[in-house]
């Protein structure tokens, strides 16, 4: 089985902060959203660690934007701009996660260094990561200190609507969070794409 | 480069032919596509092509076997492996049975039209040593060298945009991506409907 270096460095760096910046984000934000009924730590030490946490993965998200804006990898987040193959593309691997995979049939994508995505994993991840991440860093950095981005968060509609969709994304992101591993799993091994996140060589079969 | 150059591309992928054909086409190629291996055999058969690309994966005969057959019938043609999956043993086995490049798709317009190029002066000093120095000194570079610097910004500009981009191109896609499916699958039901009724 050949093997392809797939997940550089700064990548890897960045999707394991992610992760857990995510998992302590999701725990201290039910703390601060259920305060009647969990109560596993102070008010205040949910806050100033949700505060923390997320400055840390605001400048995480930088470091990921950065890594794609200089190097050649930009190409991964590129979209497929003939429509025809997006949707040839889209429905076979569907079709592949709803029928192929439990008739034990090959995985239609093949993943290179330029190509790591199939259709539909590529144009989720653009979506999540230039358009849902920063709406959430910034509707928490509005609500991090709501009296100094005052006018900011008025021009939104108000606290309440910049809350409702914090607490929308909020909603995604928990369940991302347990979508996700179970998608990463379903390689030719159940560990493989985890192995290729912490090594950075993904198992290929040869063609 | 001459408008006569023949470009013969090997692709089962019908969108990978197209590109080539739009890219090339307009700057004055001929490009001939072949669908599986043994129909690029047989058009080779048919006519001199000037330089061969082709996929790796394809039903019944694999590109590299192809790259293989043609190095051996027709060592003079210049074959460029280009394919969505470069793994280490497929690059070796192309250099192996002496192809000009190997390509990792997806290819943009740029890189198509230099692998041609290279391809193409690559092959002349084989056939005819000291004529590529001759006709052309710095062959790749004098492509390159007319004015480097906003071509290369132009393109990262165009990456930069393409990135940003994305998003609302994907929120499009994923938008539309059900009623597609659902037009497709009563297009297909009514296939089916109307094949059943004539055959009755």
């Amino acid at each position: 089985m050949d093997k392809i270096y797939i997940n550089p460095l700064p990548v890897r760096i960045w999707h394991w902060t992610n992760a857990f910046g995510f998992i302590l984000l999701i725990a201290t934000g039910l703390q601060l959203r259920y305060l009647d009924v969990i109560q596993v730590m102070p008010f205040q030490t949910a806050v100033q660690a949700h505060n923390f946490v997320g400055f840390v993965l605001i400048a995480n998200f930088f470091l990921w934007l950065g890594f794609y804006l200089f190097t050649d990898k930009i190409k991964v987040y590129h979209p497929e701009l003939s429509p025809a193959k997006y949707f040839m593309a889209s429905f076979r691997q569907a079709r592949f996660y709803g029928y192929g995979i439990f008739k034990g049939e090959p995985n239609p994508h093949h993943a290179s260094a330029y190509r790591k995505f199939n259709a539909l994993q590529s144009m989720t991840y653009q979506i999540i990561m230039m358009l849902v991440v920063p709406i959430q860093f910034f509707t928490g950095l509005l609500l991090w200190d709501v009296a100094r981005f005052s006018s900011m968060v008025e021009m939104f509609g108000g606290v309440r609507v910049v809350d409702t969709v914090h607490v929308i994304f909020f909603i995604f992101f928990t369940g991302f969070i347990f979508i996700h591993p179970y998608l990463a799993s379903l390689s030719h091994t159940p560990w493989a794409h985890f192995k290729a996140m912490i090594t950075g060589y993904e198992e290929v079969e040869d063609e | 480069m001459s408008a006569l150059h023949k470009v013969l591309v090997v692709d089962d992928d019908p969108v990978v032919g197209k590109s080539f054909s739009r890219v090339l086409g307009q700057k004055g190629y001929v490009v001939v596509t072949a669908g599986n291996a043994r129909e690029a055999l047989s058009k080779v058969q048919e006519g001199e092509y000037d330089v061969v690309f082709t996929d790796i994966k394809m039903p019944g005969m694999s590109g590299i076997e192809l790259a293989e057959r043609l190095k051996i019938e027709r060592p003079w043609t210049p074959v460029v492996i280009v394919t969505g999956f470069g793994s280490t043993a497929n690059q070796e086995r192309a250099r192996a049975a002496g192809v000009s490049s190997f390509l990792e798709k997806p290819l943009s317009p740029e890189m198509i039209e230099y692998s041609v190029l290279k391809a193409l002066l690559d092959a002349v000093p084989a056939v005819l040593p000291g004529l590529a120095e001759a006709v052309n000194p710095e062959p790749v570079e004098q492509q390159n060298s007319v004015n480097p610097e906003p071509a290369k910004q132009q393109s990262n500009l165009k990456k930069v945009m393409l990135f940003a981009a994305a998003p609302f191109i994907g929120l499009a896609f994923i938008i539309t991506l059900p009623f597609v499916g659902l037009a497709t699958l009563a297009w297909l039901g009514t296939q089916s409907l109307f094949g059943k009724a004539s055959t009755k």
